[in-house]
């Protein structure tokens, strides 16, 4: 079972007085892999701009561009259609011994390393010890992630785009960036290397075709226990047709979709919205 | 060596009870005398010179060697104060078969941290083969991700290196520590020896000492080299913080020494990729920028968003090779302390070849059984931190109180991969005023290496920097420390400009004809009475 999706993300952002200079960096590319082929993709802005495109260190494909004329709007849209296949099954084989390992130590440092978002927890280091208990690794990832999904209560507002898994734990509550930090932290305590995931999600299940959603702007986890594979914490399913993947890193600093600096104008306003079309 | 002369000078009465066997650290090799206080080879006519010289002759010069500076107004700062940065008048003398030596294992070095760069930047061959573990890189603070994938057009990443070096006591030179991001002192070198000539030309006469004054040709042609080759005739700036910089007077003298433009971050702007400068005649295409910003205040898109000393968006202006960076970004992987104890594997990885500079023996805390080494030997240790320069952080075991080592034990438990720790190395000693005498105080030197992509140039000298306190091992000049003019000899059979070789200053000039028909200029013979007074 494999889906065309089509991935339209819009973000615009309106300035109470003109903007005059604006360095930008978007990651809105998705990727093709085994499991995903991208069949074209693009990024508009408004005002045009001149943009440039390279891959960074994660392997993300970033659009970096910069604007000098005033503006008080500016709109950056990035399309995307994409294949997706079908459900991702864990690949294991990984021991807890092989985990331990030096050479899986040394190969996913980074992942396996505590970073602003996911530090290091005591109290979530003795939760990851007692749900790991007589589990393989990969039934860990799925004990970790069902963990985090009783526990946390999704809504949006209660946390910030700067809450780390530990604000996130504290509060109990929040959006799909928060489920994906907490899981990390649970896992890499484990020793299980762990990666955040930000994309997209085709909200209906059923998916009819033809017919446009408000998706989302999505993140979930993959972990490493022989091999890397995916899991959606947030709604506690596997990663699917539904999903489509952009970037990975150790944590959401390093997929950032939109990022800049610019100078002049006072209070802006942020709309974001993504939309989702199965075609096929 | 103290016997008085009638005229009542005191033959070598500044160096009384120099080698005295009670000072501290008596076991350092000095650089002047030997043990048995023979006067090595490179010194004898530095020590021909000096040994009958009197207090007061010597306190003449000294002085004026200090005016000299001030009026120059060669500073550094010291705990946020500026201050002249104290030259002193006895000179420290490398020989040309020592400086050969020396110069080829900086050149090596030098390679194998540009092939170092290149590959953790780029596929990360040596830690896919397992030479060096990927902990080691990833763990490095100036490991720098934003600069992965960004290739300089002539592949130079380190434009200018300096190796500090110091001298154990055999002799044999080591390498201490690595400076591959914004080194700086080299103007001091310059600043020095033309201090030096003006107040010594006769001990310049006496010695083919090889010139130091041509640095900034070779710092332009790397830098022009560096662009891109579709700058046919490319613009290169020099990038400064500004004034308040201990270092801005390094940064304008090598502006006005190579002719181009001193520039700080606000006179810069990207524009699509491109960076220009605004000049009153409108915009000027920047192509090489030579920086003396580090790297966290380069870019406020990628780095600190709070920094206003950089260009925003010159990150990647460089990816996409509009504008060249030097040195680099994140070449501070490269001198990373830790880093360098890895040095012998990478010089044998990307050279094939042994290093011709042997590292001073270093323990890394983060590797469990030479922690525990540490851990146990701490008191005969000195504990340094991986990051941190100017000599902060530093711990000589010898002289700490068990209380501070008890604190270091913990530090070094809570974060082995921040420390690493070196027996006490008893730096070489050369003579250096003090007072009214000559005693000896421990030096490093800080030869500097320009790459220009074809060539590495090595500048014969470089820093050497004294401790002046007694028995101390810290020669930053942040810590009270001075320097001495460094001076590399020309081998005998060379045709090396040496410093002061000009006509002028000839001994066996004529002193009749031409030499008087030269105007307004001093001639040979009023020179020499003027420098003799």
């Amino acid at each position: 079972m494999s889906w065309r999706l089509r991935v339209t993300h819009t973000t615009e952002y309106r300035y109470a007085s003109p903007v005059t200079q604006s360095y930008n960096e978007v990651r809105l590319t998705p990727r093709s892999d085994r499991r995903q082929n991208v069949v074209v993709s693009r990024v508009e802005t408004h005002p045009a701009t001149r943009a440039y495109r390279y891959t960074d260190y994660w392997g993300t494909v970033v659009t970096s561009f910069d604007l000098h004329a005033p503006h008080t709007e500016l709109s950056v849209v990035g399309s995307s259609v994409v294949e997706t296949g079908g459900e991702v099954a864990p690949t294991g084989g990984a021991t807890w011994t092989d985990l331990r390992g030096e050479d899986v130590l040394d190969r996913y440092t980074e992942y396996l390393g505590w970073t602003d978002y996911v530090p290091r927890d005591r109290e979530l280091a003795a939760k990851a010890r007692e749900l790991r208990r007589g589990l393989t690794p990969v039934d860990a990832v799925h004990a970790a992630a069902s963990w985090v999904h009783s526990q946390m209560t999704y809504r949006q507002g209660s946390t910030g785009v700067h809450s780390s898994a530990a604000d996130a734990w504290q509060a109990k509550e929040g959006v799909c960036q928060d489920y994906a930090h907490l899981t990390l932290a649970l896992l890499r305590a484990m020793g299980i290397p762990a990666r955040y995931v930000s994309g997209y999600l085709h909200t209906r299940a059923d998916g009819a075709a033809k017919e446009t959603v408000q998706g989302e702007s999505h993140a979930w986890i993959e972990a490493w226990t022989g091999g890397w594979w995916a899991y959606d914490p947030t709604n506690a399913i596997p990663i699917g047709p539904r999903h489509v993947w952009v970037a990975v890193g150790r944590d959401y600093a390093d997929v950032v979709p939109f990022k800049g600096i610019y100078t002049g104008g006072a209070g802006a306003g942020l709309t974001v919205t993504v939309e989702l079309t199965r075609l096929a | 060596m103290s016997t008085m002369t009638s005229n009542g000078r005191g033959d070598g009465e500044l160096f009384r009870g120099y080698l005295n066997p009670a000072r501290p650290h008596a076991g350092a090799y000095d650089e002047m005398f030997s043990a048995d206080a023979s006067v090595r080879s490179a010194y004898r006519s530095l020590h021909e010179v000096l040994a009958p010289s009197d207090v007061a002759d010597l306190s003449a010069r000294s002085d004026a060697l200090g005016r000299a500076f001030v009026d120059q107004g060669i500073t550094f700062s010291l705990s946020g104060q500026e201050r002249p940065f104290p030259l002193d008048l006895v000179p420290r003398v490398i020989t040309a078969s020592e400086w050969a030596k020396l110069e080829r294992g900086i050149v090596q070095r030098t390679r194998a941290l540009e092939a170092f760069l290149a590959d953790v930047y780029g596929d990360g061959q040596i830690v896919r083969d397992g030479v060096l573990p990927r902990r080691l890189i990833t763990s490095c603070e100036h490991f720098h991700r934003e600069a992965a994938g960004i290739v300089p057009p002539n592949g130079v990443r380190i434009h200018v290196a300096g190796i500090d070096l110091v001298r154990d006591e055999a002799g044999t030179f080591r390498v201490l520590e690595d400076n591959v991001r914004c080194p700086s002192g080299v103007s001091y070198v310059m600043e020095n020896r033309r201090t030096m000539a003006r107040v010594f030309p006769d001990l310049f006469a006496r010695h083919r000492v090889r010139a130091v004054g041509d640095y900034a040709v070779h710092l332009l042609r790397a830098l022009r080299n560096a662009a891109a080759p579709n700058a046919a005739d490319p613009n290169v700036v020099v990038l400064t913080p500004g004034v308040h910089n201990s270092a801005y007077f390094e940064h304008s003298l090598l502006a006005r020494q190579m002719g181009v433009e001193l520039v700080e971050g606000r006179d810069l702007f990207c524009r699509d990729h491109t960076i220009y400068l605004r000049t009153t005649e409108g915009e000027r295409q920047v192509d090489v920028i030579y920086r003396r910003i580090d790297d966290p205040y380069l870019d406020p898109v990628h780095f600190r968003p709070d920094s206003v000393l950089g260009v925003a968006g010159l990150a990647n202006a460089a990816r996409a090779g509009n504008v060249v960076i030097a040195n680099a970004v994140g070449t501070g992987v490269a001198d990373d302390k830790l880093v360098y104890t890895y040095m012998p594997e990478i010089v044998q990885y990307y050279l094939g070849e042994k290093p011709l500079l042997p590292n001073v023996d270093t323990f890394r805390c983060w590797l469990p059984d030479e922690r525990a080494h540490v851990l146990d030997r701490m008191s005969e240790l000195v504990v340094k931190p991986v990051e941190g320069s100017g000599g902060y952080g530093i711990v000589f075991g010898p002289e700490a109180s068990a209380k501070e080592l008890n604190a270091l034990r913990r530090k070094v438990r809570g974060n082995p991969r921040g420390w690493i720790a070196q027996p006490v190395v008893q730096l070489s000693t050369v003579p250096t005023k003090i007072g009214d005498k000559l005693c000896p105080r421990h030096v490093d030197l800080r030869p500097f290496a320009v790459n220009d992509g074809n060539f590495v140039f090595v500048l014969p000298g470089g820093l050497t920097r004294v401790a002046l306190p007694e028995g101390s091992l810290v020669v930053n000049s942040s810590q009270g420390g001075g320097s001495k003019d460094t001076w590399v000899l020309a081998p005998r059979s060379s045709t090396v400009e040496s410093e002061l070789s000009g006509p002028g200053l000839v001994q066996a000039v004529p002193l009749d004809g031409v030499a008087t028909e030269q105007g307004p200029e001093l001639t040979a013979s009023q020179q020499q009475q003027q420098q003799q007074q």
